[in-house]
């Protein structure tokens, strides 16, 4: 079956990308242009998990909900909307990395994404990359990475899609997207915005979710040129959120947090014979304010510029054996009340190669070598390989050495920063079976995580907090991914689910780390009848730790959500309107101790393409 | 993140025990102290049994007597904190008490606790109230609200005072809240100068210290209990952050400006004539010492200061130059010859009482309590 492996039809499963046809087919210029050239074509023994459209529209309010419910990845979510912390094998947020378009946009000052500050929708790819990808995407990439990408397209479309969501809690939710392409040209804008006053009430209690509201807005363009022998992308995002923090069963709150984020990426890519030539240029900028008390104006405030060079050389040696070498520099400059003004230069050297040995056997070498700042930076590497064993069976295997670079709060942070820090490094492994029979694909993997020189603030011999590379943990797991699909007549159904065991032990103390849960655990039932459909998602969280001693617990949960949607045909512009229940039974459940989570809601949606 | 340091000047209160205590203390090695301490105790039981006629034995006031009663602030961020009670003789060891007692949490935060009479009154400084208790046997009575970020509190009289903060970032809106213990409702508000932390009594007039919240202060803020009126502010040193009475006199310890600060200053150890509201004698600490956890031990004046534990006689001239214990503390509190130390360890696990003879400076306890201990009382 060449290099094809079986693809679920059905969008509305999670489908395993893993594409990968004859290497020289890669070096004809795309009609599909991805600028995360690497995502695809550097991962033969990686675990990569589309989110498909489908998932997003079904959680198009919260990029939280859509992976919490249909990946093993865990958040920590301080209160529905508030900040949402990923958890990815047992790692914590700053070890997953977040890449828009290629480019990591973990933030400088943090060094982690709040996933509450994402709007999914404007995201026409995102892609869940299992295991460590330092050597390609550098600091931050040692769990695993979420990759965020608009895909540009030269093929002839007019498209139009409008939606709109009423839910409860005074939710609103509404977006616009228009994408114009043809043969050399494209361009697409996309708005959205969300709202909510978000005041569920406690369950059990009199009390309800105080300071809660949110509201956030995003605009998105992405426009592309192809000439002759290259092309021209630019990816332009801009976001802003205005939250209040919510309080919690036994305090208070009226603070207030506001986030704003820029991003543009301009990217030429040229083919000449053997060689591919990339060069992008990009600025990124972050600012957040935080308000003590929302009802005066004093704020503190933190914010970094980000300008990334990037060249990269493809050469295609024979049919066989690929390499490519990218020269990045990237120079930050961070400011805030707390951290002063402080800069930092980059220069990165990446080799990576690609070597198809035969059709069943290929692997892949990457390397990358850090210069100029002021850490020292550990040299970096990753192998991979795969094994296509048979027609319905594939090994893959990973290890690599990944590292996270102390944030500017780490380093700088008044009082207590320590700019003697350096980078957390990790090593890993990972092993990955994935069986394909008709109707269904199995993915099992397991994986090992050894970490040390892990930041962590903790009090000095004068009290005061103080970040130091003191920690060191040991990360197992497993991983299980099941998906069922059929098509019986006018009838679909489909069948999906996911199961990780993870074990995250903190050497110095030997207990699971906090936050951290056993046993985790989605599902998801999907059928559909004509222009009807109906799912039933489920997520069991298992028993958390809330000290670091294992004294405490936060107890697991499972919380069921039930949608229905309705088609209406319409060849000009077809509709579909849907209602979605979030938990359908009324639990009561904590994601974060002392922060309950909604009650039974109901959101109301309406899409319109024309 | 600032944190505040704790300690807790205790409350001296005079029950049969704790002569008991202070007579076998002399004897100063535990085990024999602890034996003495039970026969005595048996025998008063004995001698009480056999005098009273109709054989009633002396009810004890509830189950939270003659132990150690520990404030737990709780996790950072979300949570609540607790009280743990251990028992005199080490032999009970129960966390959150007014959990168990109650079954509902005390608050987020608990930042230390008062008494008056029978009532304990547990501050909660997240959730800004006070939980009152019956001190023994833990039974919630009332829930003050109305409070702003409450630290401290001391009783004299019929009137309770807390220090409160108000808005942590603004310097203008703090105050001490007055309290009518008869019916414990917050009578009046004082306004006073920025991050009124400790608070103590003495002959009649109410002492605050201003630590400064999340900047630095320098003054103690003298107010009579009498007309409820603030009376005096006395400069002390840069950051005061604890206070401990002895002969009319009143101790100040001063941090000093730490050193992220805009100019760094020394700590300061300041005594006070209650008398005439006047510093009277100071000790100045190197510029990069920032000495906390002032407590008492008969005459000697202990604190901690960079990871060990110093002794000063009030009558001494200077300031001591070897230490007596090594280890970082979050708390410190002497009673009866014994230094009652916590240990907060990462601040996210439970934490630890130790308890040093002050004789030998030998740890002679070390008991598991809740997360952040940062109070040490005791209920005898």
């Amino acid at each position: 079956m060449k290099y094809i492996i079986l693809i679920i039809s059905s969008v509305l499963l999670l489908c395993a990308t893993p594409l990968y046809a004859q290497l020289d087919s890669i070096q004809k210029l795309e009609e599909v242009i991805l600028n995360d050239v690497k995502l695809n074509e550097y991962a033969e023994g990686y675990k990569l998990i589309k989110i498909s459209d489908t998932i997003i529209e079904r959680d198009s309010k919260s990029l939280t909900d859509a992976l919490r419910f249909n990946s093993t990845i865990y958040f920590k979510e301080n209160g529905y909307g508030m900040v949402s912390s990923p958890s990815f094998r047992g790692t914590n947020a700053q070890q997953t990395a977040v890449i828009w378009n290629g480019i990591s946009i973990n933030s400088n000052l943090t060094g982690q994404t709040d996933f509450n500050t994402i709007s999914p929708s404007s995201f026409t790819d995102i892609t869940i990359r299992n295991g460590g990808g330092g050597t390609q995407y550098g600091s931050g990439a040692v769990g695993g990475s979420i990759h965020l990408n608009n895909e540009i397209s030269f093929k002839k479309k007019e498209s139009n899609d409008l939606r709109l969501l009423y839910g409860s809690f005074s939710t609103l939710e509404g977006s616009f997207k228009t994408t114009q392409s043809k043969e050399n040209m494209y361009f697409d804008l996309g708005i959205d915005f969300v709202s909510s006053e978000n005041d569920y009430e406690y369950l059990g209690t009199d009390k309800k979710n105080e300071n809660g509201e949110f509201s956030r807005f995003n605009v998105a363009a992405n426009t592309g040129y192809k000439f002759k022998k290259s092309t021209l992308t630019w990816n332009s995002n801009y976001f802003y959120s205005d939250r209040n923090f919510s309080g919690s069963i036994t305090a208070p709150a009226k603070d207030n947090y506001k986030d704003v984020s820029t991003r543009n990426l301009v990217s030429w890519n040229a083919k000449t014979g053997k060689f591919t030539s990339i060069v992008k240029g990009a600025h990124l900028f972050e600012r957040y304010q935080y308000f003590p008390d929302k009802n005066k104006t004093l704020f503190f405030e933190g914010k970094s510029n980000t300008i990334l060079g990037d060249y990269q050389l493809d050469y295609l040696l024979n049919n066989k054996i690929k390499v490519s070498t990218v020269l990045n520099y990237t120079y930050i400059k961070a400011e805030g009340d707390n951290i002063g003004t402080n800069d930092r230069n980059t220069i990165a050297a990446v080799l990576l190669l690609k070597h198809q040995i035969n059709e069943k056997w290929s692997y892949g070498v990457n390397l990358r070598q850090e210069f100029l700042n002021d850490f020292e930076n550990p040299f970096l590497f990753a192998v991979d390989g795969k094994y296509n064993a048979s027609s319905w069976y594939i090994l893959k295997g990973n290890a690599s050495k990944n590292y996270r670079v102390p944030t500017f709060n780490d380093l700088y942070w008044v009082a207590g920063g320590n700019e003697d820090l350096n980078p957390e490094t990790s090593y890993q492994a990972e092993l990955g079976n994935e069986f394909h029979w008709n109707n269904f694909q199995i993915l099992f993997n397991g994986f090992y995580i050894h970490s040390k020189d892990l930041i962590k603030w903790q009090p000095g011999e004068d009290g005061q907090f103080s970040p130091v590379n003191i920690s060191e943990t040991e990360n197992y797991g497993l991983e299980f991914t099941g998906i069922y699909s059929k098509n019986f007549k006018k009838h679909q159904v489909d069948i999906s689910g996911n199961y990780a065991y993870t074990s995250a032990i903190d050497k110095e103390k030997d207990k699971q780390l906090i936050y951290v849960p056993f046993h985790k655990i989605t599902g998801l039932l999907n059928y559909s009848i004509k222009q009807f459909s109906a799912y039933y998602q489920i997520l069991y969280n298992g028993e958390v730790f809330t000290t670091t001693d294992n004294s405490n617990t936060l107890e697991s949960y499972s919380v069921s959500n039930l949608g229905l949607n309705y088609k209406i045909k319409n060849k000009l512009s077809p509709i579909k309107l849907g209602i979605k229940i979030n938990n359908i039974f009324d639990i009561y459940y904590e994601n974060v101790a002392y922060r309950p989570m909604p009650n039974r809601n109901y959101q109301l949606f309406l899409n319109f393409k024309f | 993140m600032k944190r505040a340091s704790k300690i807790i000047t205790m409350k001296r209160t005079v029950f049969s025990e704790h002569q008991v205590t202070n007579l076998s203390n002399s004897f100063g090695h535990l085990k024999l102290l602890k034996r003495v301490t039970y026969l005595f105790i048996a025998s008063l039981l004995l001698a009480s049994c056999s005098s009273d006629d109709d054989n009633n034995v002396v009810e004890p006031l509830g189950d939270y007597e003659n132990g150690i009663l520990i404030t737990n602030e709780g996790p950072f961020g979300t949570g609540s904190g607790t009280v743990s009670f251990i028992s005199d003789d080490y032999t009970i060891n129960d966390d959150k008490i007014f959990n168990d007692v109650n079954g509902t949490d005390l608050g987020n935060i608990v930042q230390s606790m008062g008494f008056s009479e029978d009532n304990a009154y547990v501050i909660a400084n997240n959730s800004h109230k006070i939980e009152v208790v019956n001190r023994y046997t833990f039974e919630t009575i009332t829930t003050i609200e109305g409070l702003n970020n409450p630290r401290y509190f001391v009783a004299i009289g019929t009137n309770g005072y807390v220090t409160n903060w108000g808005d942590p970032f603004d310097e203008t809106d703090d105050f001490v809240a007055v309290i009518d213990l008869a019916n414990n409702t917050i009578t009046s508000k004082l306004s006073v100068s920025f991050g009124p932390e400790k608070i103590m009594e003495s002959r009649g007039n109410i002492y605050v210290a201003h630590k400064g919240g999340f900047s630095q202060n320098n003054i103690v803020t003298v107010i009579n209990a009498e007309s409820n009126t603030v009376v005096s502010t006395i400069e002390v040193g840069d950051v005061p952050n604890s206070m401990v009475t002895s002969e009319g006199d009143l101790w100040v310890l001063c941090e000093g400006n730490p050193n992220w600060a805009i100019s760094e200053s020394n700590g300061r150890l300041v005594k006070i004539d209650v008398d005439t509201n006047e510093v009277v004698q100071a000790f100045d600490f190197e510029l990069i010492e920032h000495p906390i956890n002032l407590t008492i031990d008969g005459t000697n004046l202990i604190y901690g200061l960079d990871g060990a534990v110093f002794s000063k006689d009030t009558a001494s001239t200077s300031l001591p130059t070897s230490s007596i214990i090594n280890g970082f503390f979050y708390s410190l509190t002497a009673n009866n010859g014994m230094l009652y130390t916590t240990d907060a360890g990462d601040f996210a696990s439970n934490g630890t009482l130790k308890v040093y003879d002050l004789v030998s400076n030998a740890e002679v306890q070390s008991m598991e309590v809740g997360i952040i201990p940062g109070g040490v009382y005791f209920n005898d």
